[in-house]
């Protein structure tokens, strides 16, 4: 909200609007001409006048050509190749991915290892900064934490030894915990908008979404349940984009029935993402973790088989990866990548 | 010219104020000075200049019989239809039921779920409209507007990419070879102008700045906004009694826009859940009134595990609906259809807008 000193125009004119009671340079926009020039009393060319000063002030930035815009094009390595292959580089920075899937097929791993994941230089996949994990259901699994940062020489054999050596992990992992909608809500705006401005964290994952609306709002509330949601993700989206970090959001599934939601896709599964259209219109990437029938061997270990999938993703399509799980993460197994269609 | 003075483009009151001080007809205000003007009228010397500059234009308008704001006739916006040129979408079918392509002037709107290819179209779209005219494009640039962070350079790259290969490949006579050499991945990405909005207020700035940058860019044909949803249904609190009143201001500034500048005007827009009863029902967000904005509007959604494209609102197709596909290299038929011939080379856009062909 900014006040009318801030840009160029005649005293005037700006007495005329703080006459009037046009507070901030948004009000104004929000006014067509003819309205302005009412209540006002100011002239069509002094209205024409402030209109272009506000918008010019408001306005992103001029439309450029893409090549010169600022298209990073950034990327957060998951940790592994396959699943980068997938992802085409990983998950786009600036932008909120969600990751839905059955309780227990993995979902909390993958947003573990991506904690740390992007810890590494950006040479390799990482983003030089630390994470934070905002915890709604369960305690945080630290221990598994341990587990993954122990292997992780195993798991990044790409990186040399030194690199991963280096990295205190641990000490980058900041965990926060809410209960429910009001403090994720205040969470997310203060502490975790706090690491982010001052350059701690550049991934913020939230496990998981769901659960606190699912608690929360019965059938009939379904009003205040989109309302809730969308400030959910307007806050996400915020934050991800004035602070150019990584934004993962942890989802459930509802199984499907019939055919009440034969809109939201080709029928592939017995379950969808929990949330419904709302949520889903606020996602830019959406992913699915899914359990296979068979396993994975190696050596001595075995893993139940999962599928990363994409749903849908601008830049991506619909294809998934078979995956296991190991001690020392998520990762997916090369060979079989048959596309969804 | 005894047009009366309240007929006049201006404000209630500064008309009153000029009919109070004796000024009934164009010509008595344009006999006098700004500065006589505003004496007998008791108007500020700003107000006064803008009384004759009005008065000049509509007298100088009426004098020509042509020009801004003078009427034509039906006859006259035949013409000016059927030139208007149409933007091909690179599925055949979808072209075919929309009589050619989007059209340039108008207003569309591409209502989908998501992942259905609201974004692969408008991309599609970015990168078509810039094909060359021997080719049956426009060889225009493109304001590409995203709110929801959806433009990926790679995306853009693959579509423009896979256009340059299908041009290089029919190019046939010398000039088409020419044309086919300069349309490279490079110059289709610099011709599309990209802004990242991310609130309404943004948006509406950037809208209202647009007629300046396309006056400045005359080559634009085509303006995205991807998607016009997105940011009105994020700040649901602030905007509560105002977006129906913003929105219509956005239509009419994009209507007006089309129409001056020859572009076309494409949105996209989301779906959302509508209560009838114990039924639920998918409808266009934004809105009943907002759906009298634009003129075309398509519909994409999944059929199983098809994608179709419906055309459910225009003022001159029937409604259609055509199956589509997304592929590595963009929105194109579905060739998996029954009644196909899909092993259809890939063939040259008829010329059969009258005048098109001289230019080539």
């Amino acid at each position: 909200m900014s006040s009318w000193r801030q840009l160029e125009l005649h005293p005037r004119i700006v007495s005329a609007l703080e006459k009037a009671g046009v507070q901030s340079v948004r009000d104004a926009l929000c006014m067509s001409g003819p309205d302005l020039q009412r209540l006002t009393s100011l002239s069509a060319s002094d209205v024409r006048r402030l209109l272009t000063a506000a918008a010019l002030l408001c306005r992103a930035q001029r439309p450029q050509p893409v090549l010169a815009a600022d298209h990073s094009g950034l990327r957060l390595s998951l940790g592994c190749p396959v699943l980068d292959g997938l992802l085409r580089g990983g998950l786009p920075v600036g932008g909120v991915t969600e990751l839905s899937g059955e309780s227990g097929v993995g979902k909390t791993q993958l947003a573990l290892q991506l904690c740390l994941s992007v810890q590494y230089p950006a040479r390799h996949g990482g983003l030089d900064s630390g994470a934070v994990f905002v915890c709604t259901e369960d305690a945080f699994p630290s221990r598994r934490l341990q587990q993954l940062i122990r292997e992780q020489r195993r798991l990044r054999a790409d990186v040399p030894s030194h690199v991963t050596d280096g990295l205190q992990f641990g000490d980058r992992v900041y965990v926060e915990h809410a209960a429910d909608l009001t403090s994720l809500q205040s969470c997310l705006r203060r502490r975790v908008g706090l690491l982010l401005a001052r350059h701690l964290v550049r991934f913020v994952a939230v496990d998981s979404v769901a659960s606190l609306f699912r608690s929360e709002f019965g059938l009939s509330d379904w009003l205040e349940k989109s309302k809730q949601l969308l400030t959910l993700s307007s806050t996400l989206h915020h934050l991800c984009h004035q602070f150019n970090s990584a934004v993962l959001c942890i989802n459930q599934v509802t199984d499907i029935f019939g055919d009440s939601e034969e809109h939201m896709g080709p029928p592939s599964s017995t379950v969808r993402p929990a949330l419904g259209l709302a949520w889903a219109n606020q996602v830019t990437v959406r992913l699915m973790l899914r359990r296979l029938q068979g396993t994975a061997s190696r050596g001595q270990e075995n893993s139940a088989l999962r599928r990363l999938e994409v749903v849908f993703a601008p830049h991506l399509p619909r294809a998934g990866r078979d995956a296991a799980v190991w001690k020392e993460g998520v990762r997916g197994l090369d060979g079989a990548d048959a596309p969804l269609g | 010219m005894q047009r009366p003075v309240t007929t006049l483009r201006l404000s209630p009151q500064i008309k009153v104020k000029v009919l109070n001080a004796g000024f009934q007809t164009l010509d008595d205000v344009t006999q006098v000075s700004a500065l006589e003007l505003s004496r007998e009228a008791g108007l500020s010397q700003e107000e006064a200049l803008e009384v004759l500059q009005a008065a000049r234009k509509e007298a100088g308008a009426d004098e020509e019989g042509a020009g801004d704001g003078a009427s034509l006739t039906a006859l006259d916006l035949l013409q000016k239809e059927e030139a208007l040129t149409r933007i091909v979408t690179f599925s055949s079918r979808l072209d075919a039921a929309l009589g050619g392509g989007l059209p340039v002037g108008k207003i569309t709107e591409i209502c989908g779920v998501p992942g259905v290819g609201k974004t692969q179209l408008c991309l599609q779209l970015a990168v078509d409209v810039q094909v060359p005219p021997c080719f049956g494009g426009l060889g225009g640039q493109v304001v590409f507007i995203d709110t929801e962070g959806s433009f990926v350079v790679q995306r853009a790259v693959d579509l423009a990419a896979a256009a340059v290969r299908h041009c290089t490949l029919l190019a046939e006579e010398a000039e088409q070879r020419d044309a086919a050499a300069a349309f490279t991945v490079e110059t289709i990405l610099s011709n599309i102008f990209t802004v990242r909005c991310h609130d309404y207020v943004e948006l509406l700035a950037e809208i209202y700045l647009l007629p300046d940058f396309l006056s400045s860019h005359p080559k634009v044909r085509l303006v995205v906004i991807d998607s016009v949803a997105f940011p009105f249904r994020q700040h649901f609190d602030e905007l509560r009694g105002q977006r129906t009143r913003l929105l219509n201001g956005l239509a009419q500034q994009l209507i007006s826009m089309a129409t001056k500048h020859d572009a076309a005007v494409v949105l996209s827009n989301q779906m959302t859940t509508r209560l009838q009863g114990d039924r639920s029902q998918l409808v266009p967000a934004l809105g009943e009134s907002w759906g009298h904005a634009p003129t075309l509007r398509l519909l994409l959604r999944w059929a199983g595990p098809q994608r179709q494209a419906t055309i459910f609102k225009s003022p001159d197709c029937e409604e259609a609906t055509v199956c589509y596909q997304i592929t590595t290299e963009g929105f194109r038929d579905d060739d998996d259809d029954d009644d196909d011939r899909s092993e259809r080379p890939p063939s040259k856009r008829p010329r059969t807008l009258a005048g098109q062909s001289a230019a080539c």
